[in-house]
């Protein structure tokens, strides 16, 4: 009907009281096939009936309202800008429809006249033009309410006059039997594609026309808003002066604390339905909320469920809530939270006996201590924290809006912190039965929160919630003594976890743990604490999130690594996600485009809400450029020690970096330097030519290492390495072309000391990777000739080798078959950090016995370059 | 078992690298004490000071266990009394009168063990005996447990060969699993004080044993339990010769080496004197070339956690290279080892094994060297030099000869024939193939 006052507002209450009767009398029928259907519960049929008394009693109701939405209107229009034009654009848009409207409705009272005089004929064609008209109308998978109403009645009304065919055994004329029949068929068909609705018209009629005026005329009902508090308590007082407000029917709402629960009970249950006005209904319950006096309990389940309310509008699709929503829902909980703190009789459970009268508030049972309220604390934080991710995924990371949504995170850092303390309270009282996992969740989000924050950042997230509680409040798990210390607090939120927890969460409290450490360049504390995880052989079992948080904690440690100059494992650690060339898509730092593969909608929906927002990322371009800095420092002296010699082909580090050298290789022209990329490439080129001042060059000229802490500790070391690892690759390149090389002299070229020189060379030829010796009374390397082997007797030594392997590879499986009751074959004694330490890199240079620097004396091999030859030949 | 104790710092430079305290709390207090007492007895004449700290040590120590004269004499000497508390007396009664309840109660037992056609018709089912000995003989499973307690109490008394005995029999009639684990510890620490060591290593197999199979789905508690067997089966280690191969073949057991790699690094102190000391020793030389390479790996994992001169030696030589490092910390290890309780009786075949191992290295990497260096590197005079360089040529068939006019020794270094290395490479085939036939055909 409000969409009359939008039509023509001069003859508004006219046409609305027309309408009124019009329904009424519709509402008498249907009061009268409920009755006789008996279907529909006692319960809800009483309610209508008082309702409806109550609306018919209400003569004047419309003009109240009249009165009451100017006066709204008037608020309205100085406080939110936005609201109006909004329903300025809704408003153009019905109006266009309004014909459309009217036709429909005509339709529709002819289908009730038709109803009232048993025409069956003539209902039977106008139940017809009503589809035909719906379809025009229908937005969406919406159709009008009112159609829904008539074509709900009309099957009601069909069913009604079967049953009493049945009874009766007066006939009806022939065309009325064969429209009822008509009917029938259609009716059947045609309410299946509107069943949702249909439902929700029945279950509760009121309420379900009640949203249907609601979103033509969203002025009619009362309008409060949470920005204007003053506003409401206008509204509040004008209450008593005689001022109303109504519904958009026209009824008086009152709004006292008796019947706070009764409106929330109807909201609840509107809840989830198609077409419920969700932004309406927090109004109502914002307003709810402010109604004075209010106990303790109702203001918990006005919260609880304004929270709920709030959330629903992000729910759907991939729409993110609204900013003002999520800082209302934020300040709501946060509310909620400080009552719960202060009444302490009253807690919130999950599992806890609803209490179904809304007439009388509930008391504290004989023998209780408690009134328990249902709900879940952890899951509203949860759902909180869920959608703040979600916005920030939206955003886009590089503007000054993403900065702003990004300061929310400390207030919700607050939050998650005092939804802690709440549950930590809870779970002293053992009666109370709080399971474990809701304070496990509750310490896992706080967790989330800093495990990739720097100290110092934690430590001022730790202050501000500390700040915001009151002084005598104290955390058992995280005592206030203990926050200062970022690493403290994230080794108590871990362990805490993974004494209390298990499966998931408590690897996740693992990988926090380990990530932490890394990043604080904790580097043996974190490797230990990955490997005696053993997450490495369970993490395919677990869940893509926690996955992802696997492969973040693994670059960690593998950066971390390379920060402390050990290059071996770090190339090792990193060698995993690096290698793979999808980096992105495994640290969930963006959705990698491929060209060949079928995803569908769903999947790549699944991939978006998995980014992580901006401010967790890990910075890919630093990772690259480490991984290929420290393959560069492996591969190039084993470039160099294998020549071209055919069996030790198979021996390759990282086949990334391999690619990317043969690509540079096979460049005619190289400009000067671009990207990380390309200095990496003309340091390797450089290096490999023995050049190791020129590598440094390149190396030091990558700008990103300004990103890494300590950039000159890092730069110096690399600087170390690469002058180590040039000597090693000078001497496998050059040893060939030299009888002796004096060890002085090698130290010039280098710029190492002569002693540094002397370890290298001796590790070299104790490892048997260079055939040599030193001489100590002239200071020189006396290199051993005639060990060259012929084509044969390498052949011969690679057979051996693939045979031992397959005995080998024989011996494994069948250990694998027999799940290690063979134990006989394990030679090797399977330690249990079978990764530990780089002791790898010496056993693999001595267990590669005999002359394996061979190459063809004197051969062409470098004429085009070692490189080029290595990579290609 | 063990407890924490205050312990003592010995003096300076070598006091850094004291274990004691770290050792402490893997012993049993009647283990520590002669840890103590060495350290006592390595104090010079005007340290009173430190003297009066080990003495309070030593009775903070021993105050808890039943040695009361002892515990009564050391309080005196502490506090400067001439006699005793009386409450010392009081104890002593007591621990008398215990004495004789348990002897009382146990008396029946002991006497029917000893007595000829009981044993003969023990078997080696417990239970069976049990009922036998019940039917027979009235024992209950009381007079059983009064063993072990009697044991329990001759040990804290200091009676280490009597403890063991009670300890035995219980273990020979008790069915109740834990306990007789216990005793098996107990018996162990008894067999370890009183010096026996053949029969500390039968009960330290026995406690491994028990180790690996009864703990076996309890990490920590198999951890912790292997990590306290590591640090007594030390006593043995370095002081009985015999125990020393299966001991160290225990220790680079894979379950061991993570306990100490994981748990206890500094046991890896220990680990290499003995792999060193080892060398001319071992019956097969491969063993010990396998654990040395073992011992190279570890102390390089573990150089961030643990480090002594010691490890640092390892260190210096089988992975730097650096061997004027080396040289200088064994004369830094030769001086920890001479302060270490375990160790001070191996130091000089330490020092001498370390020279061989330089000296190898040394030879495997250089091809000629000055002997005037080398005897300077070694630590002797040149005419010693020579002899001991002549000496280790001859022992150990190094191809090597010594030019005497130009002072050098001149390495040969073979090369290692190919035909060598593959028949090398395939040796074990046939065999590992063998037995994998075996395996599948199973």
């Amino acid at each position: 009907m409000s969409r009359f006052f939008r039509g023509g507002d001069d003859s508004s209450t006219d046409s609305s009281s027309e309408e009124e009767d019009v329904y009424t009398s519709e509402e008498e029928e249907e009061e009268k096939a409920q009755v006789e259907d008996e279907s529909s519960s006692e319960e809800e049929s009483d309610e209508d009936e008082s309702e409806e008394e109550s609306s018919e009693d209400e003569d004047e109701g419309p003009k109240k309202k009249g009165a009451s939405r100017f006066l709204q209107s008037d608020d309205e229009s100085e406080e939110d800008e936005d609201e109006q034009s909004d329903d300025e654009a809704t408003t153009k848009v019905k109006s266009a429809k309004d014909k459309r409207f009217d036709e429909l409705e005509s339709t529709i009272s002819q289908i009730q006249n038709g109803q009232k005089i048993n025409d069956w004929s003539l209902i039977a064609n106008e139940f017809d033009k009503l589809n035909r008209q719906v379809v025009k109308l229908q937005d969406g998978s919406k159709a009008p309410k009112s159609y829904i109403k008539a074509i709900a009645d009309l099957e009601d009304f069909m069913n009604e006059t079967l049953a009493k065919q049945k009874v009766t055994p007066k006939k009806m004329n022939a065309t009325n039997a064969r429209g009822l029949n008509a009917v029938k068929q259609r009716i059947r068909k045609n309410n299946k594609e509107y069943q949702s609705q249909i439902d929700a018209y029945r279950k509760d009629s009121d309420a379900f026309m009640e949203s249907d005026e609601e979103v033509p005329a969203p002025k009619a009902a009362p309008k409060v808003r949470f920005e204007a508090p003053v506003v409401s308590a206008e509204q509040q007082e004008e209450d008593d002066k005689g001022f109303s407000t109504v519904d958009s029917r026209g009824k008086v709402v009152q709004y006292t604390p008796e019947s706070i629960l009764k409106h929330l009970r109807t909201i609840i249950e509107s809840r989830g339905k198609k077409n419920t006005d969700r932004l309406e209904q927090i109004k109502v319950m914002e307003t709810l909320n402010k109604v004075v006096p209010i106990t303790p309990y109702q203001k918990i389940r006005v919260l609880q469920t304004l929270i709920s309310a709030r959330f629903d509008l992000g729910a759907g699709g991939a729409a993110q809530m609204p900013l003002d929503q999520w800082k209302a829902a934020e300040r709501d909980l946060a509310s909620l939270l400080e009552i719960l703190e202060k009444e302490k009789d009253h807690v919130v459970v999950e599992g806890a006996e609803e209490w179904d009268d809304d007439e009388k508030l509930p008391t504290i049972a004989e023998g209780e201590k408690y009134l328990k309220v249902p709900g879940s604390i952890v899951s509203l934080i949860e759902r909180l924290d869920d959608e703040l991710t979600r916005s920030l995924q939206a955003i886009d990371p590089h503007t000054s809006e993403y900065i702003d949504r990004l300061t929310d995170e400390g207030s919700l850092y607050n939050t998650i912190f005092r939804g802690l303390l709440y549950y930590e309270q809870l779970r002293k009282d053992a009666s109370l039965e709080v399971p474990q996992e809701s304070l496990n969740r509750i310490i896992q989000r706080r967790l989330d929160h800093v495990y990739y924050k720097p100290a110092q950042v934690v430590k001022i997230l730790e202050e501000n919630a500390w700040k915001q509680v009151s002084a005598e409040a104290d955390s058992e798990i995280t005592p206030r003594s203990q926050s200062g210390d970022a690493g403290k607090l994230i080794n108590i939120l871990s362990n805490y976890l993974f004494e209390n927890s298990e499966g998931i969460i408590r690897a996740r409290a693992m990988l926090c743990q380990i990530y932490f450490l890394a990043l604080h360049d904790e580097y043996y504390k974190s490797r230990d604490l990955m490997l005696t995880s053993h997450l490495q052989e369970t993490i395919a079992n677990f869940d893509i999130a926690t996955q992802i948080l696997y492969n973040r904690t693994l670059v960690q440690v593998g950066l971390c690594a390379f920060r402390k100059g050990l290059v071996y494992d770090a190339q090792n650690t990193l060698q995993e996600i690096c290698g793979s060339g999808r980096q992105k898509e495994l640290l969930a730092q963006g959705v990698m485009i491929q060209r060949y593969s079928q995803v569908t909608p769903e999947q790549e929906r699944l991939e978006k809400q998995r980014q992580l927002p901006f401010h967790m990322h890990i910075n890919l371009e630093l990772l690259e450029c480490v991984y290929l800095t420290c393959s560069m420092l492996l591969e190039i002296p084993l470039l160099a020690q294998t020549g071209s010699s055919p069996d030790v082909k198979k021996r390759i580090i990282s086949k990334t970096y391999r690619r990317m050298l043969e690509y540079h290789e096979r460049q005619i022209f190289t400009g000067p330097p671009e990207n990380t990329r390309d200095h990496v490439m003309q340091a390797s080129k450089a290096l490999a030519a023995g050049e190791w001042k020129k590598a440094t060059d390149f190396i030091h000229s990558i700008k990103i290492w300004d990103l890494m802490p300590n950039t000159e500790d890092i730069k110096t070391m690399l600087a170390k390495q690469i002058q180590e690892e040039g000597l090693r690759t000078y001497l496998f390149t050059y040893a060939p072309f030299y009888d002796t090389l004096a060890i002085a002299t090698l130290s010039a070229m280098f710029e190492l000391d002569s002693r540094k020189v002397s370890a290298v060379v001796s590790k070299m030829i104790s490892h048997e990777e260079l055939a040599a010796a030193l001489d100590q009374v002239t200071e020189t390397v006396i290199f051993r000739k005639g060990v060259e082997l012929s084509r044969l007797q390498s052949l011969a030594l690679t057979l051996s080798d693939k045979a031992s392997s397959l005995i080998e590879t024989n011996e494994r499986t069948l250990e694998q078959k027999t799940q290690g009751s063979a134990n006989a074959f394990s030679r090797k004694d399977n330690r249990g950090g079978g990764q530990r330490g780089g002791g790898q890199r010496g056993g693999r240079g001595g267990a590669r016995t005999g002359g394996n620097p061979q190459r063809q004396a004197g051969g062409t091999q470098f004429t085009g370059g070692a490189l080029g030859n290595a990579v290609r030949g | 078992m063990a407890s924490t104790t205050p312990a003592t710092n010995g003096d300076a430079a070598p006091a850094n690298y004291d274990l004691v305290l770290k050792l402490a709390p893997h012993l049993d207090r009647h283990m520590i004490f002669p840890l103590l007492e060495f350290n006592a007895s390595r104090l010079k004449e005007d340290q009173t000071d430190k003297a009066r700290e080990i003495l309070a040590a030593k009775y903070a120590l021993l105050k808890k266990t039943n040695m009361t004269d002892y515990v009564a004499n050391l309080y005196c000497e502490l506090e400067g009394l001439k006699e005793p508390p009386a409450e010392y007396a009081d104890r002593r009664q007591k621990v008398f009168h215990q004495l004789e309840k348990y002897e009382q109660e146990t008396a029946k037992i002991t006497e029917l063990l000893q007595r000829d056609d009981v044993v003969n018709n023990l078997r080696s089912d417990k239970v069976a005996n049990l009922e036998f000995l019940k039917k027979e003989h009235d024992v209950t499973i009381d007079m059983v447990n009064a063993l072990y307690d009697f044991g329990q109490l001759q040990y804290s008394c200091g009676n280490y060969a009597d403890a063991s005995e009670l300890l035995y029999r219980f273990r020979v009639l008790s069915t109740d699993n834990d306990k007789v684990s216990y005793a098996t510890w107990g018996r162990l620490a008894c067999e370890i004080l009183s010096m026996s060591w053949e029969s500390a290593m039968e009960e330290l197999h026995k406690v491994r044993e028990g180790i690996d199979a009864k703990l076996a789905n309890n990490a920590l508690a198999q951890l912790q339990h292997r990590t306290q067997l590591v640090h007594w089966a030390l006593f043995p280690l370095f002081n009985y010769d015999k125990a020393r191969e299966p001991l160290l073949d225990l220790f680079f057991n894979a379950g061991f080496i993570n306990t100490i790699q994981a748990n206890s690094p500094w046991i890896l102190r220990y680990l290499t004197v003995a792999v060193i000391t080892n060398r001319g020793r071992a019956k097969n030389a491969g063993v010990q070339q396998k654990q040395m390479k073992d011992i190279v790996r570890i102390v390089k994992q573990e150089a961030y956690e643990y480090q002594d001169p010691v490890t640092r030696f390892v260190h210096a030589l089988c992975i730097d290279f650096d061997f004027e490092e080396a040289q200088h910390q064994l004369v830094l290890a030769e001086e920890v080892l001479r302060s270490d309780f375990f160790l001070l009786a191996h130091a000089d075949d330490f020092v001498d094994s370390a020279r061989h191992l330089i000296f190898e290295s040394y030879c495997k990497i250089h091809a000629r060297i000055s002997l005037k260096d080398l005897s300077a590197r070694l630590g002797l005079n040149n005419d010693d030099a020579e002899k001991w360089i002549v000496n280790l040529i001859r022992d150990t068939r190094l191809d090597a000869k010594i030019d005497y006019k130009e002072g050098t020794v001149v390495m040969n270094h073979p090369p290692s024939s190919v035909y060598q290395q593959v028949i090398e490479r395939t040796k074990g085939g046939f065999f590992r193939t063998q037995v994998l036939t075996a395996a599948v055909a199973r």
